[in-house]
């Protein structure tokens, strides 16, 4: 206990001397205000506020970087810490923040970013408490096998080491077995090939409450990342009684709910779709209650995700970890924006020399201790080691496994250059943002103090000003072409005042008016997800 | 608008005195059977009242039954409203939120108002009648309602104040940009005629296809192509609803109040707006709907619930959606069907219906989220019937005549308003005219205290047969050596059982707890069979054994094996069921 606080001060201490070079590990939620704090104060260009408190006590922060009418101009929300278990989320969000105001601030003369860094930060914080396990959850106390008590049986620490690994009990009814290229690896049992198992396996703890279940019911919470509507897993632990039931998730979403000129979402959690992009199902796109991407956005998508395949350079990435209720996939099925999401990194694959047995399932923890290996982290498996349980009174029980968190937080010098790649990475999404503009504006008389005024509404961008589920969501507005006119003045034909639907990237559609009078009238374009244009015309 | 705006204050006026009116002298009434004849509480069942006129008369009986009402804010309208509940009961006896619970509310949808009533009148028929009827004295002893008269207060309002079709705002008053133009709520209907009610605009045109029809200068007649319209009858054309182009962008009334709808906002397999329109932001985040999920969330006690709209005369059940039709299983869909049958011979001209099939197929229902988030058996009610103007269904729903021969032999001519020729500013001259608001879905004063007895008498038949325990039966048999055998029998003698099947399939409700005190428990078991001694012994905590359910219309045994000599009690302990000991 002494010597993680100390442990603790030690690293508050490095926290504050590092923020201004890079941060060497990952931070708890006091170092995460100061690292905002102080990269919001300095520069005119990043604002901080907090967007509420969870249950916990803990700041949802928002870090908004841009500059003039920040509002009116397209953006990006960046969003991390979706998942509790991922600091490196958080991280990553930061470091994309930082390297805005340091090296890329010239983005923000056509682009705001509306920055949300860590969703869970009372989860986070299990990552730094004396004992540590990955959590997903809130402060909320939930009753997570719905049996009437609340968190009636947590984990314990029964080898004393300060973290909930697993457990193991030899034992002939069990399912479980070791995996064939690492012993220490447990795997169930394949039937099928006539294996047989003789472990049964639990996470580290107690059966507090003599259900035959371990650990079902402990400090449970509301995962952030379980809790949003698209896919809601009802009744599920985590998911909480209905979605979007948390502060800091409708605190959120609110927020988002009044950004009209977010175009793009990028998630640095679970869920995929850089790597590889989510893939046109026609059943799924036809159905009322939509499950596909619709066809179009997996075109931008797979555009999208080649340029982070580019510029990033991350191989093998595992397969995607969509959920239910999750964040990212929310963002494009029922907020209707572009939607990216990516982990940031993953253990990388290694290739075994022949020394070493097969790893012929590609086990993720096989994988990741050889990783740990060849990287010198020594800290990454807890050796099973004999304990004496009281609910297996004169059965062998070991504990041990995988170490929490590293396989989805490396130390952070692993992680090497990626916080800049990702930022350039965003950086080149807002390159692609759609930008409305007026070109080819002209005027002709048609004689007797009539003119014909015709221009192009031309779309600068890449991507289209509304994809395929923005043309059908309420919460993006349409492009508005607007004629300003002063009262001597007269539209003949044309309309005043019109709303179109979508124009594509480097795409163009043809207007035009007949005005009646003098003077100049101006024409007014966009949506704050555009940019507004305007454009003064001389009547003849 | 002014015109309006004289009459409620009149209305008013009247609401004030009806107040201070006391109670007759017994000697001056004779009781008429199933009412109460002389009460405490006067109020006039032949009209409606603004949410702040609910709110008076909502004071007005919790004021006159304080050992009866709780009149309590369950939380703020959009607009900073109270969210007036009334939880009636006899406080006296027993823990009020341990008592089966019975949840109501009206006017979800802000046009729809006799929910309001309804519920005003059930409010005042349960505490005049408590003493007086033993069906309701047992049921206020043994049950709770929770009842919100109006969960839309704000633009309850804004349809009886403002002008309004019968039909809207059906929203809240949150503006939304419904054409996405990036102006909220711009381009709201005008009342041309400032008689209160958006009516229909026509206008004079050679190219028109209507005629007024000869023999009712009310009515319109369209044209066919082989009809031959001699050359002086005058052609029309209909232009829409009363209405103006408000924001200059050539469309008349596309940006009217909302439009969300709040019964699009709970959160059971809630969908956005693309999918079925009316969605806001994600589920309860309309705050009067927030302010209903957080109390019933609060209170498992609730084990039926009923919702009012109007109109078309329809008792609905769920699922809303087909999508989600295996959430209604067999089991509860008996316990659904018997109750709504009761309800089609309570309320004539009424059908029992099926809300996805029946009607129309969204998410995000109110009676979808209390059944199949919370497992509470809920009904919503349709109100009002063109069948009750004649009492048939002749002139058929919406056909013909009816509509203009109730405004002349019924309602004296006060439904429908006259054409009146007034300047518009795009369409030049113009003739508005046609229904008010308060006609075609509101029930007409003279038929609307029937409307809410009947309605009531419904409710009281659902709350009735939520789960009523008793335990029944105790035997004991001596083992020999000290030990001793009781079997407690758990009896539920209504429809609902303690837990809705969709309850048992996903746990929402904790199990039911049958306990013993007194005693020195040994074991405790489940008894499965009594006669073959089939039993399920539950080893932790035996004292304390946890029934998955207490099925309606049934029992379940329980046993222990204990030592020790002595009184003991059994306390059974259902949230839904309520608390009984013995």
């Amino acid at each position: 206990m002494k010597i993680k606080l100390m442990r603790c001060c030690a690293l508050v201490i490095l926290g504050f001397i590092t923020t201004l070079v890079q941060a060497q590990d990952y931070n708890n939620a006091q170092q995460l205000a100061q690292r905002l704090r102080s990269l919001a104060s300095s520069s005119s260009s990043a604002s901080l506020e907090s967007l509420t408190k969870t249950l916990g006590g803990k700041d949802i922060w928002m870090l908004t970087l841009g500059t003039g009418d920040v509002d009116n101009k397209p953006a990006i929300a960046v969003v991390g810490g979706v998942e509790g278990k991922h600091l490196l989320g958080v991280e990553m969000a930061v470091r994309f923040a930082e390297d805005v105001i340091a090296n890329r601030s010239e983005l923000l003369e056509n682009t705001t970013f509306y920055v949300f860094p860590n969703m869970s930060p009372d989860a986070t914080e299990q990552y730094f408490a004396a004992l540590k396990y990955g959590r997903s959850g809130n402060a909320k106390p939930t009753d997570d096998d719905r049996d009437g008590r609340l968190d009636e049986d947590p984990f314990e620490d029964l080898n004393g080491d300060g973290m909930i690994t697993m457990m193991r009990v030899y034992d002939e009814t069990g399912d479980w077995t070791t995996h064939a290229a690492d012993a220490r690896v447990m795997v169930k049992a394949d039937k099928s090939k006539g294996e047989k198992g003789t472990y049964k396996y639990f996470t580290e703890g107690r059966d507090n409450d003599l259900d035959g279940k371990f650990n079902e019911d402990g400090q449970g919470g509301i995962h952030f990342n379980k809790s949003l509507t698209y896919e809601y897993a009802y009744f599920t632990p985590g998911a909480g009684e209905h979605p979007v039931s948390e502060l800091e998730n409708r605190a959120l979403l609110d927020m988002l709910y009044t950004k009209w000129n977010i175009f793009s979402v990028v998630t640095f959690g679970p869920g995929n779709n850089l790597s590889s992009p989510w893939k046109y199902n026609r059943a799924g796109a036809s159905k009322r209650v939509v499950t596909s991407i619709l066809n179009g956005d997996d075109d931008i998508n797979q555009l999208v995700s080649s340029k982070y395949n580019e510029i990033v350079g991350l191989k093998d990435a595992p397969r995607s970890d969509d959920q239910g209720g999750d964040f990212y996939q929310w963002a494009y099925f029922h907020f209707g924006k572009l939607s990216f999401g990516t982990p940031g990194w993953w253990v990388p694959t290694v290739k075994g020399d022949s020394t070493a047995a097969p790893n012929k399932d590609k086990n993720a923890e096989v994988n990741f201790i050889r990783w740990a290996a060849q990287e010198g982290i020594n800290n990454a498996f807890v050796e099973w080691t004999a304990i004496d349980h009281p609910d297996f009174p004169g059965q062998k029980v070991e504990v041990g496994g995988v170490a929490p968190f590293l396989m989805m937080n490396p130390p952070l010098e692993k992680i090497g250059d990626l916080g800049e790649k990702h930022a350039e990475f965003i950086a080149e999404l807002a390159g692609m943002q759609p930008e409305i503009k007026l070109v080819n504006v002209k005027s002709e008389s048609v004689g007797k103090g009539l003119t014909r005024i015709t221009a192009d509404l031309y779309n600068a961008g890449t991507l289209p000003t509304h994809s395929t589920m923005g043309q059908r969501s309420r919460w993006l507005r349409r492009v508005k072409v607007a004629l300003q006119l002063d009262g001597n003045q007269e539209v003949v034909s044309g309309r005043k005042v019109q709303l179109i639907r979508n124009v594509d990237g480097d795409e163009a559609q043809q207007l035009t008016w007949l005005i009646k009078g003098k003077g100049s009238v101006t024409i007014e374009a966009g949506a704050p997800h555009t940019g507004i244009v305007s454009s003064s015309v001389d009547l003849k | 608008m002014k015109r309006i705006i004289q009459k409620l204050t009149v209305a008013a006026c009247f609401v004030a005195t009806a107040f201070t009116v006391q109670a007759q002298n017994a000697d001056e009434v004779f009781r008429a059977a199933g009412s109460p004849h002389n009460p405490k509480v006067q109020i006039s069942f032949n009209r409606y009242y603004t949410a702040e006129g609910l709110a008076a008369l909502g004071k007005k009986i919790a004021d006159a039954y304080p050992n009866l009402v709780k009149r309590v804010s369950i939380g703020k309208s959009y607009e900073g409203r109270d969210m007036w509940m009334l939880q009636i009961t006899n406080f006296e006896k027993g823990d009020p939120d341990r008592k089966p619970g019975f949840y109501v509310d009206g006017n979800i949808h802000s046009n729809e108002i006799q929910g309001g009533e309804i519920s005003i009148y059930t409010a005042w028929y349960l505490t005049e009648n408590y003493g007086d009827i033993d069906f309701v004295t047992e049921m206020l002893d043994n049950r709770i309602f929770y009842i919100v008269p109006t969960i839309n207060p704000d633009a309850r309002n804004n349809y009886m104040q403002e002008p309004n079709t019968g039909s809207s705002p059906r929203a809240g008053m949150i503006a939304m940009d419904d054409d996405q133009d990036g102006l909220f709520d711009e381009d709201l209907p005008d009342d041309i005629d400032g008689n209160g009610s958006i009516t229909q605009m026509r206008r004079k045109s050679p190219t028109g296809n209507m005629i007024v029809d000869p023999q009712d200068p009310r009515k319109m007649i369209a044209i066919g192509v082989d009809d031959n319209v001699p050359a002086d009858v005058v052609r029309y054309e209909f232009l829409g609803q009363e209405g103006i182009d408000n924001d200059g962008d050539g469309q008349v009334n596309e940006d009217p109040h909302g439009y969300y709808d709040p019964n699009r906002d709970w959160a059971w397999k809630w969908q956005p707006d693309y999918i079925q329109r009316g969605a806001y932001k994600y589920p309860f985040s309309v705050p009067e709907n927030r302010a209903v999920a957080d109390f019933v969330l609060a209170h498992p006690n609730i084990a039926g619930g009923q919702s009012f709209h109007n109109s078309g005369g329809m008792i609905l059940r769920g699922p809303g959606a087909e999508e989600d039709l295996s959430t209604y299983n067999r089991a509860d869909i008996r316990i659904y069907d018997a109750i709504g049958e009761k309800g089609e011979k309570i309320l004539p001209g009424y059908r029992y219906l099926t809300v996805y099939k029946d009607l129309y197929s969204v998410f995000g229902g109110e009676l979808d989220w209390f059944y199949g988030s919370r497992g509470i058996y809920t009904f919503t009610n349709e109100i009002f019937t063109s069948f009750a103007y004649y009492k048939n269904n002749e002139g058929g729903r919406r056909g013909g005549n009816l509509s203009y021969d109730v405004d002349s032999e019924l309602l004296m001519g006060d439904a429908f308003e006259p054409w009146k020729t007034f300047n518009h500013p795009t369409y030049g001259e113009i003739e508005v005219g046609g229904f008010k608001k308060n006609f075609g879905r509101a029930t007409p004063g003279f038929m609307l205290e029937e409307e809410c007895h009947r309605n009531m008498a419904f409710t009281l038949y659902h709350a009735y047969h939520m789960p009523n325990l008793s335990i029944s039966n105790v035997e004991e048999k001596d083992l020999g050596g000290g030990l001793k055998e009781i079997t407690a029998t758990i009896s539920n003698d209504r429809l609902m059982p303690t837990h809705a099947s969709q309850d048992l399939k996903y746990k929402i409700e904790r199990p039911d707890y049958i306990s013993i005190a007194g005693v020195d428990v040994q074991a405790g078991m489940i008894v499965e069979d009594a006669d073959f001694g089939v039993t399920t012994e539950q080893k932790v905590n035996p004292a304390k054994l946890e029934v998955a359910n207490i099925p309606g219309d049934g029992f379940v045994k329980v046993r222990w094996i204990v030592s020790g000599k002595g009184k003991y009690t059994i306390t059974v302990d259902s949230a839904k069921g309520g608390l009984v000991t013995k």
